[in-house]
């Protein structure tokens, strides 16, 4: 019965729009308490009985479309349940929260859902294609003229992305004559000539590594999650959960061509350059929203080093970091917004005291920062660790605390809207958020220290994978972190203060042309990398 | 071999996308941008509804299939969803693209985002 997790969303949107004279808030509250408890139901049956299928035709396996829960997919379903039902409640009393909005953002979660379980190739590039068409009309649901741009700029590039996966489907499809993932993994080992695989892999490629916004596909990315006008709520999908559909369906795809090819290193690579791309744009940044965004680009990048570096424990470091970043996050944008609605501006540097006006968003946003940065006992650090856990390779070593140093020195930058006086005049200040939402973030922010306090035990929770992280080695880490602030403070006050490069740096940025050519460049790369290397 | 008998509905189809992808990333106005999708979006029906086409075979649908060499259908269900969503995708580029012009006047993708935070 897993469709009802798909269709559930779905007839709650439409019921809204047919009762939209009368208050449906109640109802979808209801509705998404309903989803969270079954998607629990599912995650519990999965790991007591093992993986569930659910056929949608009497065809036999391998034809029929197949919705899938395994242990991965169930965690990401549980996670997609838990956020939006928080987000709902977040958006409670919100002014945006109309007819409209709920019914996007119930097809929305739909959607999401769909992607996690299904394994039919040509589902998952309708789901991707709705949700690409829901997502961008959510961006710019303010109708703002610069929404509006970063709207059609993500909806006209996710458009011709998805492009390249509907060729590579066809491609594929010509070799095997099959389009369900499972079956296609098992096939593959018997095609004759690997050579004919490659084409597909490659285009295939060039549309996930554009969910995923690696560099250098990721020019997208910090347009839509940090446009001004957005609400709070739709950035923190985005960044929390919905650019995760990217990084699930990397998981499956290499999976399914694991027999045949195997290109890890080029993505462990394009991981590690992501990140620390990522991170020296978000320095430059003195709006909040683009600071988070770009953050994410990082830490996609990390996800990505984690998946692919070959060691068990990495990977499901990196699974963790989903988690945790979808957490944080969410939190943090969340946060955000409020901050933003209360001073009337995004600017870093006009904003001061948030930790002593709005207490409950402050340590939120505090907890999200620790989390994010991977200070001990919170969340980030736990997947950070798993992650650093897995090569000793003084080179990797090298990079992730250089990756780690470059996260604390631009969330040091944000800390500083936590402090200091308050400058605002006491007439200018708008009426206090409502209780709920102010309520509800600083729960997110608990969340994320209680899901790293209890750390192994989550883990073994979500993914069955037992891990002791408490040791002498985790806490070393600690004093490493503590080492690292006063660097990361002394390169902040030295450098990203002073230097002018980095404010020009963080301007760059391609047009549209560019990203479109850029994603070309890419899939010739990968072309040529497996025609050469393989 | 007959000359012409490399021009088969697959290669056209790919040309037909990279055709579109040269357009897309060469042209600057977004109602080309638009047009270009569209033909890259036709190249790839094509290529799909040509897929392990060989000549002589009927279609699968109407009439006593012992025998004979039938097309499979698969490709052809799949585009049909496809063509809906092309189709889908195409009204809401457009209908992006004339609010954003009546109310804006711009028709061409700009070079640089204004993104400095405080004039919001």
């Amino acid at each position: 019965m897993l469709y009802l997790l798909v269709i559930g969303p779905i007839l709650a949107g439409i019921m809204n729009i047919l009762f939209s004279k009368k208050d449906t808030r109640l109802f979808i509250v209801g509705v998404q308490v309903a989803q969270f408890l079954y998607a629990l139901r599912i995650f519990i049956q999965v790991r007591t009985d093992g993986t569930i299928f659910n056929f949608m035709s009497d065809v036999p396996d391998g034809l029929a479309i197949t919705l899938m829960a395994d242990i991965i997919s169930s965690v990401f379903v549980l996670l997609t349940t838990t956020i939006f039902l928080m987000m709902i409640l977040f958006a409670f009393h919100k002014e945006y929260f109309n007819t409209q909005f709920a019914f996007l953002f119930l097809v929305l979660q739909g959607l999401i859902i769909s992607l996690f379980l299904t394994t039919d190739l040509f589902n998952i590039f309708v789901m991707l294609e709705v949700s690409t068409v829901v997502v961008a009309i959510l961006i710019m649901f303010n109708k703002e003229k610069q929404a509006i741009y970063d709207g059609m700029i993500y909806f006209f590039v996710n458009v011709i992305g998805t492009a390249f996966l509907l060729l590579g489907i066809g491609m594929l499809y010509r070799t095997t004559g099959l389009l369900d993932m499972r079956a296609i993994s098992v096939a593959i080992t018997e095609v004759e000539n690997p050579q004919a695989l490659m084409l597909p892999f490659a285009l295939m490629m060039t549309t996930l590594s554009l969910k995923t916004a690696v560099v250098p596909l990721f020019s997208w990315l910090p347009k839509a999650h940090g446009t001004p006008s957005a609400p709070p709520v739709v950035s923190a999908i985005l960044s929390g959960l919905f650019i995760k559909t990217g990084v699930y369906m990397f998981i499956r795809f290499s999976a399914m061509f694991e027999p045949v090819i195997q290109v890890q290193e080029v993505f462990f690579v394009i991981g590690f350059i992501t990140s620390i791309f990522g991170f020296i744009m978000a320095m430059g940044q003195n709006d909040i929203k683009m600071i988070l965004a770009y953050s994410t680009v990082s830490q996609i990048g990390l996800i990505m080093i984690g998946l692919n570096m070959g060691s068990d424990i990495a990977y499901w470091g990196a699974l963790f970091h989903v988690v945790s970043h979808a957490l944080f996050k969410s939190t943090l944008f969340l946060a955000a917004g409020q901050v933003y609605n209360q001073y009337g501006t995004r600017d870093i540097r006009q904003i001061r005291g948030v930790l002593r006006s709005m207490p409950l968003s402050g340590m939120a946003i505090a907890f999200g920062i620790l989390g994010v940065t991977g200070a001990p006992l919170f969340n980030g650090s736990i997947s950070k660790y798993m992650i650093s856990y897995g090569s000793y390779r003084p080179i990797v070593q090298l990079g992730l605390n250089l990756i780690n140093l470059g996260t604390i020195t631009y969330f040091l930058k944000f800390g500083t809207i936590l402090f200091g006086k308050d400058n605002r005049a006491e007439e200018a200040k708008p009426p206090k958020e409502d209780r709920l939402s102010e309520l509800l973030v600083f729960i997110m922010g608990g969340l994320i220290l209680v899901s790293g306090l209890l750390g192994p035990i989550s883990m073994d929770l979500l993914f069955g994978y037992e891990i002791e992280v408490f040791s002498t080695e985790y806490f070393e880490k600690g004093i490493v972190y503590a080492l690292m602030i006063v660097a990361a403070a002394g390169i902040y006050n030295g450098v990203v203060k002073q230097s002018g490069l980095l404010d020009r740096i963080s301007h760059i940025e391609l047009t549209f042309n560019g990203v479109i050519t850029a994603m070309t460049g890419f899939f010739l790369f990968m072309a040529t990398y497996l025609y050469v290397f393989l | 071999m007959k000359p012409l008998d490399f021009i088969t509905g697959e290669i056209v189809g790919i040309l037909l996308f990279f055709i579109g992808l040269y357009g897309l990333m060469t042209k600057k106005t977004i109602v080309k941008t638009i047009m270009s999708m569209s033909i890259m979006e036709s190249g790839i029906f094509l290529f799909y509804i040509t897929i392990n086409y060989t000549s002589g075979s009927v279609p699968p649908i109407g009439q006593d299939l012992s025998g004979v060499n039938y097309v499979d259908p698969v490709p052809s269900a799949l585009m049909i969803t496809a063509i809906v969503i092309g189709i889908g995708v195409t009204a809401i580029g457009l209908t992006m693209f004339m609010h954003y012009k009546q109310k804006h006047g711009i028709t061409h993708w700009s070079r640089n985002r204004n993104q400095t935070g405080s004039e919001h």
